[in-house]
């Protein structure tokens, strides 16, 4: 084996996911039929929880495009395509020195939550945390979320004898 | 976080598989070669991009198998250097945190990374398990790994194999990232949900 470039270019975690798309993985249950090794699967589960998941080509050229006149680095710009700060708490860690270099961060926020589609963990996770609590007094869920509902409830009832 | 790596390799191919589309068979052999497997200081291989070159075919003397020189792409898996990721908790521990990300588990934060002041409180129930807290204005900030946790990539070591392991050592991991947690915006997500900007004077 030669290493002939150990850098021949850098990808977005939106990149990554694509490629993997278009190798067809998806939310296929079974994940048989499409030609996806097990450990890509893995990484295509990280990626379809982060921000890359609701991304498109457009929303990134645009993003980087406009991202230009903040001087930002490009290592800083991808970091920021990949995590998508929706706060200036977010974009601080990423961004060096950001306080000296940044007169208003809210600028740069502004424009990562109007290019970038938000990410889908957020709904998901808020909802998550609601319905176990709603579906646990209520009776009968749809058919979507039916595993995790058995789980919680399953582990619900469960406590409730105990005390 | 990801990267594209350009690689040169020569292999041999079975000749049980000659009666298949040579592509196919160069992009098979490859995967089963470099996939999920971790190439020093190129970082974690995570898929075959393409292949830019097969060359050769050569059948060498008393060999019934032809052999290839392929170039191609990786998508390596490899951060950079002051880079922030969302993971998992995956262990919490006296030593400090270890994290996950679904496909890379070796992501260790040590305990000199942490915010300070922190302090550790074991788990009476589970041997040298427990939870780290970080003492803030006043009010405990629990890593409780629920959310997400943010770290920013300190280092990336390659360690070499070792020759030989002692019998209760964990499993040999050939790449170790090593993250801090120690800023502003750093640690578990819910840490920073209702953070404000403090002007400073």
């Amino acid at each position: 084996m030669k290493i002939l470039a150990a850098n021949a270019g850098t990808l977005t975690n939106f990149e990554v996911l694509d490629f993997l798309r278009s190798k067809g993985a998806a939310k296929d249950s079974t994940r048989v039929l499409a030609n996806v090794v097990p450990s890509e699967y893995k990484v295509y589960d990280y990626l379809v929880k982060t921000a890359a998941c609701n991304q498109t080509k457009e929303n990134i050229k645009e993003f980087s495009e406009r991202c230009k006149k903040f001087d930002l680095a490009k290592a800083e710009v991808l970091n920021i395509i990949n995590m998508r700060p929706s706060s200036a708490v977010g974009v601080y860690p990423i961004v060096e020195q950001c306080a000296d270099r940044f007169e208003d961060v809210e600028e740069l926020v502004e424009l990562v939550t109007t290019m970038l589609p938000p990410p889908p963990t957020q709904p998901e996770s808020e909802g998550g945390n609601t319905q176990p609590e709603s579906e646990g007094e209520k009776t009968q869920p749809e058919s979507e979320g039916e595993k995790t509902q058995a789980d919680s409830e399953g582990g619900k009832p469960k406590e409730g004898t105990d005390e | 976080m990801f990267y594209l790596s350009r690689l040169e390799h020569t292999f041999r191919v079975p000749p049980s598989l000659l009666s298949l589309p040579c592509e196919e068979v160069v992009k098979g052999e490859l995967e089963k070669l470099f996939l999920d497997k971790v190439i020093a200081k190129l970082g974690l291989c995570v898929s075959v991009y393409d292949i830019r070159s097969i060359k050769g075919g050569f059948i060498f003397p008393s060999d019934g198998a032809p052999t290839y020189t392929v170039v191609f792409r990786l998508i390596m898996f490899r951060p950079f250097e002051g880079e922030i990721i969302a993971a998992k908790l995956k262990e919490s521990n006296s030593t400090g945190l270890r994290l996950s990300l679904g496909f890379f588990d070796d992501i260790y934060i040590p305990v000199e990374l942490f915010p300070i002041p922190s302090s550790f409180k074991p788990d009476p129930n589970k041997k040298d398990k427990g939870t780290w807290e970080w003492e803030f204005g006043g009010d405990p900030f629990i890593v409780d790994g629920i959310d997400e946790i943010l770290f920013r990539v300190r280092s990336i070591s390659y360690p070499s194999i070792p020759l030989e392991q002692p019998e209760q050592a964990k499993p040999f991991a050939p790449m170790r990232i090593t993250g801090s947690i120690a800023d502003d915006g750093l640690g578990p997500v819910s840490w920073w949900v209702d953070a404000n900007p403090i002007e400073e004077p």
